[in-house]
């Protein structure tokens, strides 16, 4: 096999093939990082590539392996972490100046289950600083690029997850969504991911930006894999106050559910046309990805978007308030430190009152009531991923953002397990994502749907122009 | 209705916030606070008396 084919094996694959010895994790290893080495000086997904530590890993997952001591399917399979994660002995640095040298002393549990689980870690990933700024300039690392066109970003802020997936550099990531930070690169750069139901995956060690909107999900190259990763994360820490004590359900078994008669519903109107509303590129790739759900069984409801509109303008508020509240001190005394988008972006939240964050978290209360009353007669909504292909980095407005409908962090505001899978490309060549949503804690409703559209369609098999 | 924020009660709260921003940057944050702001109005459009916050402190979730 090729070393680019083993790279792009989906995880499944990889563990079948080390089960069957077609090859070692040494070998699996040593072809990401052969990877790494050759393409990422091109997209600049890692700040810090753990090789030693991998190949380390790697050897002990083979000899555990072949001697039949199996941790299960993420057993010797390399592994990458978006840069916030806190790793024990390894730089951990949100990508800011801020945190440049802090080296954690514990570990996020994320990372002990995937540990435990006997992955490989490749490395730390490059990211939007804190989660929040944009692709900058001024930051200590450069922003990562997108493996389908470099002169394009890849979406954030876990840009380094989804770039790095794409690019066949590792089998599955870690990424963090606080309005879309997952599902936005998932969609970007072509891969899928999944933003869990809020306290489903432990936040413990996670560098927060917004506590009651942060969510920690994994991201990988199909919707097989996804369910894989998050059997591992998913369960009940003590250690994280927003854990939630609820059963784990066997994601895997039920990815090949049938989805005939399941209803999706999709809040096109007074949401898809807000402001310059979507673009028409996206729109028509997503219209296409509805034809084939319905093509498959599933009914397609189309109901009002009004308060998934609104639920944007409570997220963004709650969201800059809590991130200010966490970074206030090092605003007074480090300002200098902060990339110049991410300062402006926490800063705005400084001139927020008391009452502007209550009447946020007030109307949180009323839109989460509105927007869930529709699973009365729904088992899942449907939108595009995000309203616009990746922007080219040169001419790149960063107020764009704001004048589309924002997909994604309603359902942060809400904390319902929402998804983003491939469903088609611009005719630029540049990938659109599905985002599938279901109630809380039914995160296999979101498998099972994009499970079938996968299957159905080929836009996962393709892969960026690199090699 | 509540007016625009303006420059000089921008450079007034981030005084008593202890900030130090430049008045470059306060003129590039303007834009960006008062849009927070008009956010926020619309979302009082939908209060009721009876709606509390989310995520209020719960004793029973501590003792669980």
């Amino acid at each position: 096999m090729a070393a680019s084919d083993l790279c792009y094996l989906s995880m499944a694959e990889a563990a079948t093939g080390l089960r069957q010895k077609k090859f070692s994790p040494v070998e699996l290893t040593e072809a990401c990082l052969s990877r790494i080495q050759t393409f990422d000086g091109r997209l600049h997904c890692f700040i810090t590539c753990t090789a030693e530590l991998a190949i380390r890993q790697a050897k002990q997952a083979e000899k555990a392996l072949f001697s039949d001591n199996d941790f299960g399917p993420l057993h010797g399979i390399p592994i990458a972490l978006k840069d916030l994660y806190a790793t024990q002995g390894i730089r951990t640095t949100c990508h800011s100046a801020v945190l440049h040298d802090w080296v954690p002393d514990f570990n996020a549990t994320a990372v002990g289950k995937l540990s435990g689980a006997g992955t490989v870690l490749l490395g730390k990933l490059g990211m939007h600083e804190f989660a929040f700024g944009g692709p900058s300039v001024d930051a200590p690392f450069p922003a990562v690029r997108n493996p389908w066109n470099t002169a394009h970003i890849t979406g954030g802020s876990s840009s380094g997850s989804g770039a790095a997936l794409a690019a066949g550099f590792c089998y599955g990531a870690l990424g963090s969504d606080t309005g879309g930070s997952i599902r936005n690169p998932a969609a970007h750069c072509g891969i899928v991911g999944i933003k869990p139901t809020y306290g489903r995956v432990s936040r413990y060690g996670v560098v927060p930006l917004s506590w009651s909107l942060d969510h920690t999900g994994p991201m990988a190259r199909s919707v097989e894999d996804c369910a894989i990763m998050l059997q591992v994360l998913a369960g009940y820490d003590s250690n994280d106050p927003a854990s939630a004590n609820v059963a784990v359900p066997d994601f895997r078994s039920a990815l090949r559910d049938r989805i005939k008669g399941l209803r999706v519903g999709v809040p096109r109107a007074n949401w898809f046309n807000e402001n310059k509303g979507t673009d028409p590129r996206t729109e028509g790739v997503f219209n296409a990805a509805l034809r084939t759900l319905k093509e498959l069984g599933a009914e397609i409801i189309d109901i009002d978007g009004q308060s998934f509109s609104l639920a944007r303008k409570a997220n963004q508020t709650i969201l800059i308030a809590e991130a200010y509240a966490y970074h206030e001190k090092n605003l007074q005394h480090s300002p200098e430190k902060f990339g110049s988008s991410v300062r402006r972006r926490l800063l705005e939240g400084a001139f927020l009152s008391a009452a502007d964050y209550i009447a946020a978290q007030r109307a949180r209360t009323a839109l989460n009531e509105q927007i869930r009353e529709n699973f009365s007669r729904l088992d899942a909504f449907a939108t595009p991923t995000i309203a616009r292909p990746p922007d080219a980095f040169d001419g790149m407005d960063p107020n764009e953002q704001n004048l589309r409908p924002n997909f994604t962090n309603p359902f942060n505001l809400t904390g319902l397990p929402a998804l983003s899978v491939p469903c088609g490309f611009t005719p630029d060549n540049l990938p659109v994502g599905l985002q599938i949503v279901a109630p809380p804690f039914a995160e296999a409703t979101c498998f099972r749907l994009a499970f079938a559209y996968e299957q159905a369609t080929i836009w996962h098999k393709h892969r960026p122009p690199l090699d | 209705m509540a007016h625009e924020i303006t420059l000089d009660e921008l450079r007034m709260i981030a005084g008593r916030a202890g900030l130090h921003v430049s008045e470059d940057e306060l003129q590039r944050l303007l834009p960006g606070v008062n849009r927070s702001h008009k956010q926020v109005l619309e979302l009082r459009d939908l209060m009721t008396d009876t709606l509390e916050p989310a995520g209020l402190f719960s004793v029973a979730s501590e003792e669980e």
